[in-house]
Order: C-alpha cells, then structure tokens, then sequence
C-alpha cells in the first residue's frame, strides 16, 4: 500500500494544480465554448443549441475587430521581441549581476502605477501640444503638430509594445542568463565568430524565453482594452471591446461566441508555436542546460 | 410580463459565465457603452458591499442599509441619517452601464445584496419585469411632494416608471449638451458644432449610443436632414441613418477620437486635442478649475435630459417591517436638503429643493453655488429636449450600428 502511494506520489504532487486549473481554467472555458452556442432568452440564454452567435460574428462588422486584433497583436510580438531582445540579451550577458538587477527594476518601476495612467502619460508626450510635437515644430522639422503620433494605429501599437516590454525583457534575460558560459567558450574555441556563437549557440538557447514572451505579448495585446480606448481615436476597436459591447446588451451567446473564437486562436498558435519550435526540446534545453 | 425569480441554479450558471468569460480572455475589462451622464462612475460591475444588510432583525432593531450607486450619489457622510434613525449606510460602487447592472442583479445574486440601487434611471422596465424593484409608495415619502415635478411628461415618466407604476425616486437631475472652449469656437448654440467643418479633426463625441447617438438624432431631426419620428426610441432603420451619417463624419476626418471615463473627458480638452465635445457639464467645471476658458451650450435643438434615481430592490426575503421603514427614511433623506446640498455642492449637478434653503440656513455650503447650480438646471428643464433613452427597444440594432461606427 504505502508502496503503490509511493509509486504515485508524482502524481498524486500534482493533484492540486491539476484540480486547480480543471475549475478555474478548463471547465469555464468548457462553458464559454457551449454557450457560444445556446439561444438567447431576454434577458439570458437557455439550453440547446443554434449557430446564431456564429452567423452574427461573422455576418457582421466583427470579423473585422478580429483580424484587425490579430494582425495588432502580431505586430506587437514582433516589434516587442526586437526592442526586448537586445535589452534582454545586454542585461545576461554583458552587465554585472547586481547592475543587471538594478537595470531590470528600472523596467519594472513604470509597472507599480496602473495602466490606465501610464497610458494617459502617452497621451502628453504625442499630443498635439505634447513634448515630441512641440520639439518636432519648435527645431522645425515640421510646420505644424503631427496628428497621427496620438489616436492613431501608431499609438496603439506604442502603448501595446511599451507594455508589454517587460514581458518579453525578463524570460529572454532568465533564458539567456541560464546559457552555460563554457557553450559560448566552446564556440569560440572552434573559431566561431561572435555573431555566429550568437546565431548558432546562444539564440537557439535562449528561444524557450522568446517562446515564453511572445504568448505573453500576444495575448496581453489581444484582449487589451484601455490601450485602444486611451490612445487609438474614434472607436478604435479591438476583441476585447466588442465583448464588453455585446455583454452591454446581454448578449451573451455572442460574447461566449467571440471568446470561444479568441481563445481558439490563441491555443492554434500555441500549437503551432510548439511544433514550430520543437517546445519539448526547447523546454530541456532551457532547464537542462 | 410574468415575474420571474432567478433559481440558485441560475445563480450558479450564471456567476460562472462572468468567470469563464472573464478567464477567456486577459484584459477585457472595459468600462462598456451603456455608461449615461453620471460624470464619475464606479464602473466596477457592482458586487459591493460585504453582502450582509446586517439589520434584518425585529420591529424596532436598528442595522445597516445597503446602498448601491454610482459614485455621483455617495454623499460619503450618512452621520446626518444615522442620528436621525439610528440606522447606518454602506455604500458600494455600481456600474451604471444598464447591461452589467442587470447582470449584477440577476446572475450576481443583487436582490441579496442591496436595498437601494441608485444608477441613472430609465432602466426600471428590464429590473421591474424580472421582479427585482418594488413599486415605491410615494405615500410614505414625506419630501415627495415637494420635489421638482420635471418628470411629469410623458417621456419623463417613462424614466422612473413601469406600467403606470412608480419604481424610482429622482435624486439627481441634469440636462447635457456640449462642452466647448469659447477663444477657440466662439459661441456655440447646436449640436452642429460636432459636424461643423471649421472644427474638423478638434471634436470629440462619446462612445456610447444612449448620449452621442441620441443627440446626433436630436441634430438631424432638428434640421430636417432625416425623419426620425422620436429621437429618443429610434427604429432600427432610423439608427442605421444616424450611424451612417456619424460614419460619414468620422471618415472625413471630423472627429478625433470618441471618449469615455470623466478624466479621459477633461484631459482631451485641456490638452487642447478638441475644441467641442459632446459631454457632461462637469467636465466644464473641472476646466474652469484648471483655468480653461471653458462653456456648457444651449443647444437649439434642446437637452439630453437625464436623473439619477433610487430604486428599492425587492429582496428573495422579505424584510422586516424596521428595515423596510428604515429604507423609506432613507429615500426620503435623499430628498431633504442636507443630501441634496451635498451632492450639488460635490458634482454641481440640481438635486431637491430643499439643498437651497438648507444651505441658506446652515454655514456648511456655499448657498449662492447651490442656487445657482439649481437655476442653470432648472433653465435647462424648462427649456426641454428629449430624456435619454437608456433602454432602448432596438438596443441591439443601437449595439450593432455603433459597432459598424467603432470600425469604420
């Protein structure tokens, strides 16, 4: 007996996490995908099943919020992994341990105020009477203030990638950090240049960080509300605005329809991020190395 | 339409919904649409309180009575009620948006919760119909009578009433129009000002159909430049002609943004982003404060005229008859003059009468502010327009439409 538990203690270690996420994760998200398909009542839905909540989604203008999120937040992955990289990459490998720390808190100091006034900081710096405008006319590079630097897609994606910095700075610092010294003096050894120790040995190392950072980015940009709202202009709308505007009518199936599709999204590119990037094998290069 | 009482099975299904949804997807916690004219909203979806009235028990017990509003109606001090009953106040923060109130009360178990739900009115008809409000018997209200009668029209009637019944006592009144800056504009009379050309790209409207989309049909029926029968219950083809016609407007570059949240209002203005917005009168105040040159129109085309009422929710238990008297005293407080003092001299909106003579009587507010706050309301009242529709018959063609705007 006390052999058996022994024999499943590993999974037994696992139990709480396990249950954990089966009801706080798993059976609501069971539940967002089979109301997306119940009819509506007045005032709620009741139990059945109909493509209503699926015809309007697609019959109607927020096909469009979709995609345009989709691409916003592709291109926010993107834009942030190229900006956070080379931080990430100086603070591991080139800083001293106690600067590297203190340099990472400087990244983390914007976060203890709340996101809707860090984002309306935005707004004084690309306004039309804000710092870069003023400078911008006051030196006489242009004639008259920029409208496009504020409400705008260009401020969208500033306020996402300026957000979501952080997130892709700290896994692809703890990746790098974790990359055995003697890999990178092997390289070298052998007549590898820096740049090529960097594409051969420390990026492949250092992609389960990268992996890490671009589901946080994008998912954060996905469902972000207050960054379009503040800093986008008339309407900007994304997912996570069109699910707060059918809720205001009650709509439940619909909103249950869009999260299902989100959520859809997001764990097709999981999967398409773990095969891609051979995940198992990242994951025990990362902890193994 | 029957009364229906929500099972705890639908409690249990229906609190789940907010988790999944909410699980589903990170960050979508917007402030909605359905937000109309408070100028300072909780926003937070409204569990509030600590869920107990703690005051439930026999004739004669004194306890706590749960109040749930936007933050415009929270006089903040309740000592003045609590020595005249004995009985305490907790207030809790609501959300204003019609659609996550009615959530709050029936998936989020509100009859449980408050007594007294004080959001801009007009949405008794889905809170009356499900059996969630008791009638108010004004009877039992001794300021009643001597409050402002503006809600004697037949539209005004439609915003605290359900068939022929009264379910909301009006606390809080105020009619909107558009905020402007007079050195940039000169004087504005219209809601044209939104459209006109010399100010393209320097206005702002707010996202929300029940206000923006309401006054832009005040505009083109006004004009003549649409046949839209009532301004204030548009059918879906009249909504459709109102959005095409702010689409058109947006495309051609008119607006700068559209806004929500009271502090989001005031900075575009005194960041100098617009020059007219459509608004709330206290996003004027608040300029005035920081030294902006800032004006409230008179539109021709009349106000959007609005109030903040209580409601008395109907709870799954009865309560006791101390309670019940305690939460009429409590209605009829709002409608005496220290409440209604307080809550003009904190948000400049009109409230009851008696907030003048209370306030000429006592040193504790500025009487001259008070008064004049009271006639500027009164003015816009007698001067008329159409009450905002917060519950509108089409609300999804309202949803879908503004959605078509948001995208476009």
């Amino acid at each position: 007996m006390r052999q058996a538990i022994r024999r499943r203690l590993p999974q037994l270690q696992l139990a709480p996490a396990v249950a954990v996420l089966l009801v706080f994760f798993v059976i609501p998200l069971a539940m967002t995908f089979m109301w997306g398909f119940w009819p509506r009542t007045q005032f709620w839905m009741e139990p059945g099943f109909t493509l209503e909540a699926y015809n309007t989604f697609f019959s109607t203008g927020r096909v469009d919020v979709y995609l345009k999120s989709l691409r916003l937040s592709v291109i926010s992955v993107i834009l942030s992994l190229v900006l956070g990289y080379p931080v990430a990459y100086f603070v591991g490998r080139r800083l001293p341990e106690d600067v590297a720390f203190g340099l990472l808190f400087v990244f983390v100091l914007p976060f203890i105020i709340s996101s809707v006034i860090r984002t309306l900081s935005w707004r004084f710096l690309l306004g039309r009477q804000g710092i870069i405008n003023q400078t911008l006319v006051g030196i006489g590079i242009v004639n008259e203030p920029l409208d496009w630097l504020l409400f705008s897609e260009f401020s969208v994606i500033l306020g996402l990638v300026t957000a979501s910095l952080p997130f892709v700075i700290f896994p692809v610092w703890l990746s790098i950090r974790t990359i055995d010294d003697s890999l990178l003096e092997a390289s070298a050894d052998l007549g590898a240049r820096p740049l090529t120790t960097f594409r051969r040995v420390t990026l492949p190392l250092s992609l389960p960080g990268v992996f890490a950072a671009s589901i946080f980015v994008f998912v954060t940009a996905f469902g972000e509300t207050a960054i379009p709202e503040l800093l986008g202009g008339s309407g900007f709308s994304t997912v996570g605005t069109s699910i707060t505007s059918v809720l205001g009518v009650l709509n439940y199936p619909l909103a249950a329809a869009i999260s299902s599709i989100s959520i859809a999204t997001m764990l097709v590119l999981l999967g398409l991020w773990a095969y891609f990037f051979d995940l198992n094998n990242l994951v025990s290069m990362g902890g193994g190395s | 339409m029957p009364k229906r009482t929500a099972t705890r099975r639908e409690f249990a299904t229906q609190g789940a919904l907010a988790a999944a949804i909410a699980t589903g997807l990170a960050g979508c916690a917007g402030d909605g649409d359905g937000d109309g004219g408070d100028g300072g909203d909780g926003g937070d979806g409204g569990d509030g309180g600590d869920g107990g009235d703690g005051g439930d028990g026999g004739d004669g017990e004194t306890g706590v009575i749960e109040f749930g509003g936007i933050a415009t109606v929270d006089a903040g001090d309740y000592s003045d009620f609590t020595e005249q009953t004995g009985w305490n106040v907790n207030f809790s923060s609501i959300s204003n948006a019609p659609g996550e109130l009615l959530s709050s009360m029936i998936a989020g178990g509100g009859r449980e919760v408050y007594d007294i739900l004080a959001p801009v009115g007009g949405i008794q008809p889905p809170l009356a119909s499900e059996g969630l409000l008791q009638t108010i018997d004004t009877d039992r209200l001794e300021n009643w009578e001597a409050q402002y009668d503006y809600w004697q029209t037949d539209e005004g009637r439609d915003f605290i009433s359900h068939d022929g019944d009264i379910y909301g006592v009006p606390t809080v009144w105020q009619g909107d129009s558009v905020a402007y800056l007079p050195g940039e504009t000169g004087e504005v009379t219209s809601y044209g000002a939104l459209f006109d050309d010399e100010f393209a790209g320097k206005v702002a409207i707010e996202d929300n159909y029940t206000t923006a989309g309401q006054k832009t049909a005040m505009y083109l029926d006004y004009h003549d430049m649409e046949d839209i029968e009532n301004p204030r219950n548009m059918s879906e083809s009249e909504v459709e002609a109102v959005v095409d016609f702010l689409i058109e407007q947006k495309e051609s570059g008119q607006f700068r943004t559209m806004w929500s949240g009271f502090e989001n209002a005031v900075s575009l203005m005194a960041e100098g982003e617009v020059v007219v917005m459509d608004t709330w009168e206290p996003v004027v105040f608040s300029l005035r404060d920081q030294g902006i040159e800032a004006e409230y129109a008179v539109p021709e085309e009349g106000y959007l005229l609005w109030a903040m009422v209580d409601y008395l929710v109907d709870p799954e238990t009865a309560r006791a008859d101390a309670h019940e008297e305690a939460v009429y005293d409590f209605l009829d407080w709002h409608l005496a003059g220290w409440y209604g003092a307080a809550i003009t001299s904190q948000t400049g909106y009109m409230t009851n009468p008696s907030a003048m003579d209370y306030a000429a009587e006592s040193d504790e507010f500025d009487e001259a502010e008070i008064r004049d706050i009271h006639e500027g309301v009164q003015e816009k009242f007698e001067l008329g327009g159409t009450w905002q529709q917060r519950w509108p018959d089409e609300r999804e063609a309202y949803e879908e439409h503004w959605q078509r705007l948001r995208n476009a």
